[in-house]
């Protein structure tokens, strides 16, 4: 069966991106605001969710601190997922652009 | 000012809180026994009530810090509930959650809440009625006058002790209202 959380949500998408570099909570949803041009705004609940999901599939782990709050960084297991989201999602955008992609292959 | 209300719908008490804050008031307070704080403030405040139970108090303290980095501040509710109480002055972005998953999932906590409190209230109600009837069994071979007075002194005990079979069915209510509203963010 598949992965509970794959194909990946945009709000997972978009944290599994942002932690590629190790940063706390808050200041995901900053980088994610500015990564999709002000369009994904997560909220307080969203984001809390997401981080213990993630968290619990071991797809992000906590790296460090800063003051009272947890600095994530995304683990090898999250760098394979994207690698495999990103293979999906190359495909689909390839069937945009052909209008028969049987001809191509 | 205070309120006293009793709620076993987390969305209706919602939905009653935010009116209060509409008439220009913020809440202070809290009590697990339905009593309500407000004081009067000429800012806009919003409420969202969240359900988390079980938390660890690092955990708790994880899931405070978040919200409050977000500019919402945690009311003191009764600690065994699980109901969270979060409110902050109005602005851009008053939702606790943003996208349908986590809304979703916040509608399985409330059926899960709903469920459980549903099932102790049916339980309870059941271990009641097991060994009493509701009225005395001497009440019905009363006749006239002697049967009404009766009746009616004997009424208000029988009330009490519908009150949780009363409050089984509400949170059943309760647990059918956050299925329709989780299934519905599913399909």
């Amino acid at each position: 069966m598949k992965h509970p959380l794959l194909p990946l949500s945009e709000t997972m998408h978009y944290i599994l991106l942002a932690l590629r570099e190790p940063l706390h909570g808050y200041a995901v949803m900053q980088k994610i605001e500015e990564m999709s041009h002000g369009s994904v705004i997560l909220a307080a609940g969203t984001l809390y969710g997401a981080i213990e999901n993630l968290s619990k599939h071991g797809w992000i782990e906590p790296v460090g601190k800063s003051g009272r709050r947890k600095i994530y960084g995304i683990t090898a297991e999250g760098l394979e997922v994207l690698k495999v989201e990103q293979k999906r999602l190359l495909h689909i955008l390839s069937l945009y652009e052909g209008s028969e992609p049987d001809e191509e292959v | 000012m205070k309120r006293f209300r009793a709620f076993f719908n987390i969305e209706k008490e919602e939905h009653w809180l935010n009116g209060q804050l509409q008439e220009g008031y913020r809440c202070t307070g809290i009590s697990g026994l339905g009593i309500y704080t407000f004081e009067k403030t000429d800012k806009n405040f919003v409420m969202r009530l969240d359900y988390q139970e079980h938390l660890s108090k690092e955990k708790l303290g994880e899931y405070k810090g978040m919200y409050e980095d977000f500019g919402w501040d945690y009311i003191d509710g009764s600690t065994f509930s699980g109901i969270r109480y979060w409110q902050k002055e109005s602005a851009d972005q008053d939702v606790i959650f943003s996208d349908r998953q986590s809304q979703g999932s916040y509608y399985k906590r409330l059926m899960n809440y709903s469920l459980w409190l549903g099932m102790l209230s049916l339980f309870y109600a059941l271990m009641l009625y097991k060994d009493s009837t509701l009225y005395h069994e001497g009440l019905w071979s009363m006749e006239g006058s002697l049967f009404w007075k009766a009746f009616l002194f004997e009424t208000p005990f029988v009330l009490l002790k519908l009150l949780p079979a009363l409050m089984a069915v509400l949170l059943g209510i309760s647990y059918y209202q956050a299925y329709r509203k989780y299934s519905m963010l599913k399909v």
